[in-house]
Order: structure tokens, then C-alpha cells, then sequence
């Protein structure tokens, strides 16, 4: 179907080579000119269609039908979503990350302007060092820090264990109360460089005259940081926030991998909706179900997004 | 500008479900290629063999010079769940579909219930019965049809360290169950980290231990499931492993194959490992500092006198319905899974059901010397021979082992419950899903 799509413009081209188009010249060279426009995005709406439409009409399609090992597929209707909205592990899954969002995302987000206003103060050494340093986690694969924090925060023999032969305390950051800390821990960690250097962007995007009148008025530091720096951050605190929601919904990797390093840590199949939705498609081959869960979860993020975003919005024009 | 952060958000959002879609496939049109193909005649015939089991490979060159038409291409499509999904992919697209592929026990009924395996019986399977330990046959037998053919096999046996049960001041290997407590209690005298073994909630040792115990949890007929953890054999093994459990002589905190329990299984710490024989390969790897420690013995019985074993994991292989070369196919298996091509499986450290191995001399008198030495092939093959007969795995095993953990993780933890209750409630969410799947579970 999308190759259909992308062969539109040649099939308008060869029409152009009839002899009747040409008695109509005027339009013709109007809709020329958009044909020659529809061309140049050809390459990118069939790619446009073929790996992001597709897909999703796809998901929807399948989200559709029921899989049973005996009697195969069948069509299901909404069975599914209805199935869906009363499946307590999945509302289980839900709630655990809103409260992940809720808590973690501000925490990171503050160091992260925190740490991007003191590289932008001039008044740190080794900025550019520390730039790097900071952003460095954000390349390690979330696998192999998650097996990296596993061993620092374990309590048999990692840093944990020491810790509390050494004061005698009982901490376990992997009990079932404490493991989404220690996610939490982990993924700030990771992420906090990323959404730095955004800050730090934004913070090099201020004309320095500001600085300057700032200073001939006489303002110090904190009165410059409260009244250009932090304004300046709004724009790209409303982008950070939405990719730390979307990162935080879809949370998978950490998850998956930790009960294979820690015993009972209180992860469980329907830990996040991510995870939920794998072991439905994959262990218990409910790829219908599945992709239910994944439109439906995916219409929630869209709409938390965007009332992140009209909100960002609204407020930055308030100004 | 902000249709580009619309778009990405729209991207990011989306990502996983392409995720899904990709690897789900369309549905049906599988069918198509069906029949025998070419096993004898000229013709060059290539198999596709997906196994991750490496000794398969040995067996090759011999196969491939005794059968010059038939080119034999071993791949490994992943471990178990991974080789399952991407089995299930190939036949729903009806294309890439492998010859053979191998399948760990419970994972056959999976299979061959909704005929996506092709009965063995047609290629005369039935003639080779006599051949295999009894139990491992029954493993590959699927409502009175041959669906595989064994190809490694885990008798569960006990692996000791010696080194720390004479610390303990316990001078032989518990013959009973009674034995095995006494002695529990004797290494978790020996300080704080010391345990005779390690529980987080393993389902296939709590099953061979009711397997052994006489207890046959479920019971398969066509696409009726019956499932009762509550018979007096199943109840007695649970009741056991509770006590063990709540008198805290077993290390709830170090899980299977972590890395903890390799540090522990070096320094002596966790005393045994009831598990299948398979361990015999993988431990010194594990435990390299524990060399000469180690000795394995048959599982501790429930009644003095008995001889009775239960089975921890193995695998087989099975030839997909929807395989283009079936005679072929099995050609190759009955060469490295019975005939010529096995002793070199052997030889690369295969541990098969096969009597004609198990019984063979040179095989039992063979020592070990990470085991100090241990005649290692005769226990674990007597290991094989006693075990229970007409144990069956439900057809959904793979997604109600998974689902498992969920269940057992709070007991664990909190020490809340019990194990017969977790498994009441593993019985209500098996019988819930196996009805959805279309079976009939009570």
C-alpha cells in the first residue's frame, strides 16, 4: 500500500507527457509545482508510513483478535481493551510508574538544572571536563548499569553489604519496598547528564548583553538566576519533563534484568506496563492483549504529554 | 519546531509497539509446505537444525559422510523461550521454519497440542522406545503420540560438599529426607552464612521434589488439564520443604544462577544443590575453588529402603509440522539422538537417557576428578533409571512458571503464607488462563 503511496508522483509524471494535460496549462503548472513538493517528501512518507502508520494500524488490527493455544485466532472485537480496564495488574503497573514519574522526574530534573546553572556560572573549574563526566552515564547501556548498580547496591557482597556489616544496619535496597528507590536511583544517575546538557544548551542560547545590563543594574548571582536564567529554562523544561514521562512509562529494562541478579525483590511480571505487556506477548502468547495494552497505554502518555505541554505552553506565553 | 517535537514525541511513545507487531506476525497461513520431501535419491537436501545444545554439532561430519546428500546446518536460535518465540514467528509467517529444533521437556505439549509437531510415530519412532530410560519417554509422549525424541535428560540428584558436611561433623550423604533435616539444622550451626541449600522460590525443585514424592500435580488428556496440589504424596513433599523453611535452615536471600550463588557455592557456605544432573558440567566453572569439595548422590528418599527419583530439566527434539524436510530430518535425529552419532555426543559431555549409554561400563567406571574423583556417571545414571514414571507438564508450563514468581516472591519475603497456599493460588491462575487458551483446566 505505501509503495503505492511513493509511486503517486511518477505515475503524475508520465501522465504530464500526455498531450491532452497540456491544453489545460494553467492548473496543470499548479498542481506541477505540488506534485514536484509531494516528490520530495515521497521519501519520507513511505518511510513515514511504512515504519510508524503501518505499525500502529497494525497493533491496532491485531489488538483486535483473541490467541488461544487451542482454536487459534480469533476476532475479539474490544474484548480486549474491555478485558484491559478491569485487569488489576495492569492498573498495578500503571500506578507504580505515575508514582516513579511523580517522584523521580522532579528530583532529576532539579539536579540536572542545578548542575547545568553552576556549569553556566563560570565559576566551576574543568567545566567541559565535568560536562563529559556528567553526561557519561547516559551512553552506558541501561543493561549493564543495571547489573553495575545491581552489584554496588547488593547486599551479600556489594557496597550495600559492607555498609551494614560496617554499621551494623539491615538496609536492603532490593526489598520489595525499596527496589523502586533503587530504580529510581539508577535511572536518575543515567539520565540526569541528558537532560543537563539540554538545560546547559538552553543557558548558552542567552544573549550575554542580558548578563551585562543584569550587571550594570547591579543584580548579583541569585537575582540573574531568578530572573533570566530560570525564565530562559522554561522552553526546555517542558521538552525534559516529556521525554522523562515517556522514558518513565515505557521503564523496561531494570525491571526485566534485576530478578536474575536479586532474589524476590518484589518485581513482578506486571511490574511496569512495558514488562506487562512483554511477558503477555511472549510467555503467554496474548499478542492481542498485548497490543492492546501498549495502544492504550500509549494514549495515556499522549495525553499526559500533552497536557504537560499545552500547560509549558500556556505559561510560557503568560510571561 | 514544534511539529518535530511532536512527531518525536509521537515516536518515543510508539516505539515499543513496534516492538510488538514486529515480532508478532500475521496469523495462519502456516500449512503450505507439508509431506516428506527428500530423504533418499540424489537430490541434495540441506537441513535446518536450531539447537543450543553444542554437542548436537559432533555428530555432523559423521551424519553428513554416511548421507552425502543431506547438508546438515546447525544454528542456535536462542535458549529455550527465545528459540520457542522465534519458532512460533516461523510457523505463523509460514516461511524459515526449521527441520528440527530442539525443546526442553515441558516445553513439547506447547508444541504438539495444537499441532504444530509431526507425529513421530509415521517414521516407525515406536521401535526405538525400548532403547530410552522409561520416564524420558514419557516426557516426549503427548496423549499416547511420540512428539521428540530425548536428547539430554536431568535426573535429579544431590551434589554435596564434602569438605563443608565434615565441618558439620556429618561423615555420609542423607539417605532420607529425616536425614537431610537432621543435617540441615547440623550446617546451620556452623554460622550465620551457612545453609544446606538455597531457596527463592524454585519452581522446578519444589516439583521434583513432589515428583518423587508420588505426587503427579497435573494430569493432561487431550486438552483437558486437571490440576491438584492437594493428594497426600504432594502435600507431604510440600509440608517438608515448609518446615525446612519456616525453621530458617535454608538461604531465602541467594538466588539460582546469580552471582552470589556462585560465590557462595565456592566458599562452601551453601552445603547442597538438589537439581538435575546437568549441574555436573556447569559447577565447575561455577565453583572452580570448590574442586575436590563436591560429591554427588541420589536424592534423599522419603521412605528408608526406596529407590525413587524425579527429573530436573533436559531437553529433546521435534520435527515442526511445517518442516520441508521430515525424513530427512529424522534420519539425522535418530543418528545423534540414538545411533551412530551419539557416543560422540557423549564424549562432548552429553548426558543422555539412553540405556545402551547408561549401562555401558566404560561410562559408569569413568572418574571425575572435580568430584574427587567420584565414579560421577554411575550415580547419575542410576539417578536415571529410578525416576517416577507418568509425571506430565501442562501445556502452558512455560507461561505458568513465569507467573510462578509473582505468586511465591511475597512468601519469600515476608514469610507470610505458605507454600501450599501459593500453590492454591498458582492453581486458580492456571486454571483462569488455561480456560482462556481454550483448554478445559479444573
Amino acid at each position: 500500500m505505501d509503495i503505492d503511496q511513493a509511486r503517486g508522483p511518477d505515475v503524475g509524471a508520465s501522465a504530464m507527457a500526455d498531450p491532452g494535460v497540456a491544453r489545460r496549462s494553467a492548473p496543470t503548472r499548479k498542481r506541477r509545482k505540488s506534485r514536484t513538493g509531494l516528490a520530495f517528501i515521497a521519501p519520507f512518507g513511505a518511510l513515514f508510513l511504512l515504519v510508524f502508520v503501518v505499525p500502529i494500524l497494525y497493533a491496532a488490527y491485531l489488538s483486535l483478535f483473541q490467541e488461544r493455544l487451542v482454536g487459534g485466532t480469533t476476532f475479539a472485537g474490544f474484548a480486549n481493551y474491555g478485558k484491559l480496564i478491569q485487569d488489576p495488574q495492569f492498573w498495578d503497573g500503571v500506578a507504580r510508574v505515575v508514582r516513579f514519574t511523580l517522584i523521580q522526574v522532579p528530583i532529576m530534573l532539579i539536579f540536572a538544572m542545578a548542575v547545568a546553572l553552576a556549569l553556566d556560572s563560570m565559576r566551576v573549574h574543568g567545566t567541559r571536563f565535568m560536562r563529559v563526566t556528567i553526561f557519561l552515564p547516559y551512553a552506558v547501556p541501561a543493561i549493564v548499569s543495571t547489573l553495575m548498580w545491581g552489584f554496588l547496591l547488593g547486599i551479600k557482597y556489594g557496597l550495600f553489604g559492607s555498609l551494614n556489616d560496617a554499621l551494623g544496619t539491615d538496609i536492603n535496597p532490593f526489598a520489595p519496598g525499596t527496589t523502586l528507590i533503587s530504580i529510581g536511583v539508577m535511572v536518575t544517575w543515567a539520565f540526569t547528564g541528558f537532560n543537563m546538557l539540554i538545560f546547559y544548551a538552553a543557558l548558552k542560547a542567552v544573549p550575554r548583553q542580558l548578563y551585562e545590563a543584569a550587571a550594570i543594574d547591579g543584580a548579583n548571582e541569585f537575582q540573574i538566576v531568578r530572573a533570566i536564567k530560570l525564565p530562559a529554562l522554561r522552553g526546555s523544561l517542558v521538552v525534559t519533563i516529556i521525554f522523562s514521562i515517556i522514558g518513565t512509562f515505557q521503564m523496561f529494562n531494570e525491571p526485566q534484568i534485576l530478578p536474575s541478579m536479586v532474589a524476590n525483590s518484589g518485581v513482578t511480571t506486571f511490574y511496569t506496563p512495558n514488562l506487562y505487556a512483554y511477558h503477555l506477548a511472549f510467555t503467554g502468547s496474548q499478542q492481542g492483549y498485548a497490543a492492546a495494552l501498549a495502544l492504550v497505554m500509549a494514549a495515556i502518555t499522549i495525553a499526559v504529554a500533552y497536557a504537560v505541554q499545552i500547560r509549558g505552553l500556556r505559561n510560557a506565553t503568560d510571561q | 519546531m514544534r511539529l518535530s517535537r511532536k512527531t518525536r514525541l509521537l515516536s518515543a511513545v510508539l516505539a515499543p509497539m513496534l516492538a510488538l507487531t514486529a515480532c508478532s506476525g500475521g496469523s495462519g497461513g502456516s500449512g503450505g509446505k507439508t509431506g516428506g520431501g527428500t530423504g533418499g535419491g540424489d537430490e541434495q537436501v540441506k537441513l535446518t537444525v536450531w539447537s543450543w545444545d553444542g554437542t548436537v554439532a559432533e555428530a555432523v561430519a559423521g551424519f553428513q559422510s554416511a548421507n552425502p546428500n543431506i547438508k546438515v546446518q546447525v544454528a542456535n536460535a536462542g535458549s529455550s523461550q527465545d528459540e520457542y518465540q522465534a519458532l512460533d514467528n516461523a510457523i505463523q509467517a509460514g516461511s524459515g521454519v526449521p527441520d528440527l529444533v530442539m525443546f526442553e521437556y515441558f516445553a513439547v505439549p506447547y508444541f504438539a497440542i495444537p499441532g504444530k509437531l509431526a507425529d513421530l510415530g509415521e517414521f516407525g519412532v515406536d521401535k526405538l522406545k525400548a532403547d530410552y530410560v522409561p520416564a524420558s519417554w514419557s516426557d516426549v509422549t503427548v496423549n499416547g503420540k511420540v512428539y521428540a525424541l530425548p536428547s539430554d535428560y536431568g535426573p535429579s540428584a544431590m551434589f554435596y560438599n564434602k569438605a563443608t558436611f565434615d565441618k558439620a561433623g556429618i561423615d555420609k550423604a542423607p539417605v532420607t529426607w529425616d536425614e537431610y533435616y537432621e543435617d540441615a539444622k547440623k550446617i546451620r550451626a556452623l554460622g550465620p552464612d551457612y545453609y544446606i541449600a538455597q531457596d527463592t522460590g524454585d519452581i522446578f525443585f519444589l516439583l521434583s521434589l513432589i515428583w518423587q514424592a508420588g505426587g503427579r500435580p497435573f494430569k493432561v488428556d487431550g486438552t483437558k488439564v486437571h490440576i491438584d496440589f492437594t493428594d497426600p504424596n504432594t502435600t507431604r513433599a510440600v509440608a517438608f520443604w515448609q518446615k525446612l523453611l519456616d525453621e530458617k535452615l535454608l538461604n531465602t536471600k541467594i538466588t539460582g544462577w546469580s552471582d552470589d550463588w556462585n560465590r557462595a557455592l565456592n566458599d562452601g557456605t551453601l552445603a547442597t544443590q538438589t537439581m538435575g544432573g546437568w549441574l555436573t558440567s556447569t559447577l565447575p566453572e561455577r565453583a572452580p575453588k570448590a574442586s575436590g569439595d563436591f560429591r554427588v548422590a541420589l536424592m534423599p528418599q522419603w521412605t528408608q529402603g526406596d529407590k525413587v527419583g524425579a527429573a530436573n530439566g533436559g531437553s529433546s527434539f521435534g520435527i515442526p509440522a511445517a518442516a520441508a524436510h521430515k525424513d530427512a530430518a529424522f534420519k539425522f535425529l535418530e543418528y545423534f539422538a540414538h545411533g551412530g552419532g551419539l557416543s560422540s555426543r557423549v564424549d562432548a559431555g552429553a548426558f543422555v537417557p539412553n540405556t545402551t549409554v547408561l549401562d555401558n561400563e566404560a561410562f559408569q567406571s569413568k572418574v571425575n576428578k572435580y568430584f574427587g574423583d567420584q565414579k560421577v556417571g554411575a550415580v547419575l545414571a542410576e539417578a536415571t533409571e529410578i525416576v517416577g514414571t507418568g509425571w506430565q507438564y501442562p501445556p502452558f508450563f512455560e507461561w505458568a512458571r513465569t507467573i510462578y514468581t509473582d505468586i511465591a516472591s511475597p512468601f519469600y519475603t515476608t514469610g507470610k503464607g505458605s507454600l501450599a497456599g501459593i500453590l492454591q493460588q498458582w492453581k486458580q491462575r492456571c486454571v483462569q488462563y488455561g480456560n482462556e487458551q481454550g483448554f478445559q483446566v479444573d
